[in-house]
């Protein structure tokens, strides 16, 4: 199923363009959803003001499952209109794999025996852990990936002090930083786990979830361009995020001071080259102008 | 060649014609109905001319005339019944494109049965398995072999139950070339799936006019509540007449944290261009080759449509979680080979 080709950039910004669309207007309803993708967030989305909801994000989880808990967040796609996409969990799996995240990932890492351990303290089997799928190991790593993505708007707004004083790109950055910083507990872990995650079957979720992540920074950023440059900005923070996560893996600095180094020359860097970055994803770019100028002839506002 | 495999195979697969009047119990149980669709094959000696029809009678379930040693019957039975496993073979080997061994090995690997973390302080429970539908013994014998090697954990027992004596006695007499230790872990009940409150220990077949399926008349004892940690059965399922009421069975005798797990023919129209090459293979060719190597293209039309009717892999998902398991949120199924198999799991959870 996974081609490994779907790992690179705009491999990442395409998976974007599949997901579904926040679109309302009708007139963008017959187009392919990647068109209306683009084109619906600054239609129905985008916010004027800084976003307050997060923090209500807690409120809303079941009272049953422990913190930190990602059930139930928000919407993915940035839309006001439409309900938030249904958690990829069920609750039976989240309680498993937040028990097997929060008390035995640091020691055991993203292994079996944390999820087999992690059954035992609900008072479940060795073989309970089979039910999440022919991978748990992966579900338990994709977990941990929906988890920190899911929590960052919370994230965002204990930091929104920082936040608010800060360009676009300066919100980026730190907010990056602040996602980085989210591997902290398991760090000396993680690189096994994004070894298991570029096996061909991981390949798409990973892929995916990368993209939402680099979606969801450009929307706590506030960033409101819909220009070509939507994708390739995302396909580079995608990648400029990956090759930091890996790096800090390998960090020994204080703070991981030499990872948030690593990130702004990278970030810096991408800007600078803006241009060559862009023509890259040319292709991709000259698509979704000719998809935008067909909406706005259909009298979308873009 | 097909002249030559024609009378064996003739043999191990009788018309469905001639099932069809048979109450339930004597209806075709497997995706090829080959054991049951004539009480007198599954006890018949290859020499014996199998197209007389016997009537099922209760005397007929005593041990009759005897002019062999019961070991000498056994071991003629065995033969027969041999054959007559390598024909499921066969047939699994045509509509999985020979696919069914790897399925059942990756089926196996990811249930990952036996498994203990080392660092563990607390003892690790003895772990039962039950494998439904059992058969011949295919996938129990993989289980045993990942707990017992692969795992190295021999605290693992596992339990193969079918409706039907004559392919649990193949899985019997195959079992003798696992290790001793493999053997001691393994015990043989005859139960339908759908009331699994009824069981006895694998009775040995010593009369060619036995009755070979299950009678719960003769039941000596029955699966307990919460007593397994694992619930398999493989290519099984198709074959039930009442689904829900062997699910609800697997939660019963399931311990909470328990796994169900089932490995079944599905349906691969996710692509559209392999579904149709594989319709087109399984309804034109399968029967083709059936009626071309075997003689009877009826048997060969049962496997395929049995597999047909039953549930897409949604429905069958919530059947499952219908019966009270939990599932996984990626779909609660994995397809294999583009769906022409797929595998659900589901977890009992504890209340
Ligand atoms: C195709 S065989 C599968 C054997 C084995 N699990 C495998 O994968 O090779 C199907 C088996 O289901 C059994 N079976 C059919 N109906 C049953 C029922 N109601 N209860 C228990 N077993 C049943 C048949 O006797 C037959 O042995």
């Amino acid at each position: 199923m996974a081609s490994p080709a779907a790992v690179n950039c705009s491999g990442a910004a395409r998976r974007i363009l599949l997901l579904p669309t926040t679109t309302t207007q009708p007139a963008t309803r017959s187009f392919p959803g990647r068109l209306s993708a683009v084109t619906s967030r600054p239609i129905t989305t985008l916010p004027s003001t800084p976003r307050t909801k997060s923090k209500s994000t807690p409120k809303t989880q079941p009272p049953t499952t422990p913190p930190p808990q990602p059930l139930q967040t928000r919407r993915t796609y940035h839309s006001t209109t439409h309900p938030p996409p249904p958690s990829p969990f069920t609750q039976a799996e989240t309680t498993l794999l937040t028990s097997a995240l929060t008390s035995h990932i640091p020691t055991h890492g993203f292994t079996l025996p944390s999820l087999t351990l992690a059954a035992r303290d609900l008072s479940l089997l060795d073989i309970s852990p089979s039910f999440l799928g022919p991978s748990p190991v992966a579900r338990l790593i994709h977990f941990h990936l929906y988890t920190t993505r899911t929590t960052l708007p919370s994230l965002a707004s204990q930091h929104s002090d920082l936040l608010s004083g800060l360009s676009v790109s300066g919100k980026i950055e730190l907010l990056t930083w602040l996602r980085l910083k989210q591997n902290e507990p398991i760090i000396q872990h993680w690189q096994q786990a994004l070894a298991v995650m570029a096996q061909p079957s991981q390949v798409p979720v990973a892929v995916r979830e990368l993209a939402m992540l680099a979606d969801e920074i450009y929307y706590l950023a506030g960033d409101k361009s819909v220009d070509p440059s939507w994708y390739t900005k995302r396909a580079a923070l995608s990648g400029i995020y990956a090759a930091a996560e890996l790096f800090m893996t390998t960090d020994k600095s204080e703070g991981f001071q030499e990872t948030r180094r690593f990130l702004r020359r990278r970030l810096q860097e991408a800007e600078e080259l803006g241009g060559a970055v862009r023509s890259v994803g040319e292709w991709v770019g000259f698509t979704a102008s000719a998809g935008v100028n067909v909406l706005r002839s259909k009298g979308v506002r873009i | 060649m097909a002249a030559a495999a024609r009378p064996a195979l003739k043999r191990a697969l009788p018309s469905l014609r001639s099932s069809t009047f048979l109450p339930r119990q004597q209806q075709p149980q497997c995706h090829h109905h080959v054991p049951t669709s004539r009480r007198s094959l599954s006890t018949t000696p290859s020499h014996r001319n199998d197209t007389q029809p016997t009537t099922p009678s209760d005397e007929e379930t005593h041990f009759g005339f005897s002019t062999v040693t019961t070991s000498q019957k056994r071991a003629l039975v065995a033969s027969v019944f041999t054959s007559v496993a390598d024909s499921y073979d066969k047939m699994n080997d045509l509509m999985s494109f020979g696919w069914h061994r790897i399925w059942k090995d990756h089926f196996v690997s990811t249930l990952n049965p036996g498994f203990s973390p080392l660092s563990s302080t607390s003892p690790t429970s003895p772990q039962h398995i039950l494998d439904i539908a059992g058969g011949t013994g295919d996938i129990a014998f993989r289980l045993l072999h990942h707990a017992h090697t692969v795992n190295s954990n021999p605290n693992v027992k596992v339990t193969i139950s079918d409706i039907n004596r004559a392919m649990l006695s193949v899985g019997k007499s195959r079992s003798a070339a696992l290790p001793a230790s493999q053997q001691a872990a393994l015990s043989f009940v005859e139960a339908n799936a759908e009331d699994l409150r009824k069981t006895r220990p694998l009775t040995p077949i010593l009369s060619q006019t036995e009755q070979t399926f299950f009678d719960p008349a003769t039941a000596t004892s029955g699966l307990e509540d919460d007593s397994v940690d694992l619930y398999t059965v493989a290519f099984g399922i198709r074959n039930f007449s009442d689904i829900p009421a062997a699910l609800a069975e697997a939660y019963r005798v399931l311990k909470p944290g328990g796994v169900f797990a089932c490995l079944e023919f599905s349906k691969a129209d996710k692509h559209p261009l392999f579904n149709s090459v594989y319709k087109e293979w399984s309804f034109r060719a399968i029967p083709l080759i059936g009626q071309l190597v075997a003689g009877d293209r009826d048997s060969y039309q049962y496997l395929v449509e049995s597999i047909e009717r039953f549930p897409r892999q949604e429905e069958f998902r919530d059947l499952i979680k219908g019966a009270g398991f939990r599932v996984s949120g990626d779909g609660g199924w994995e397809d294999l080979t583009g769906g022409v198999a797929a595998i659900h799991r589901g977890m009992k959870p504890r209340e």
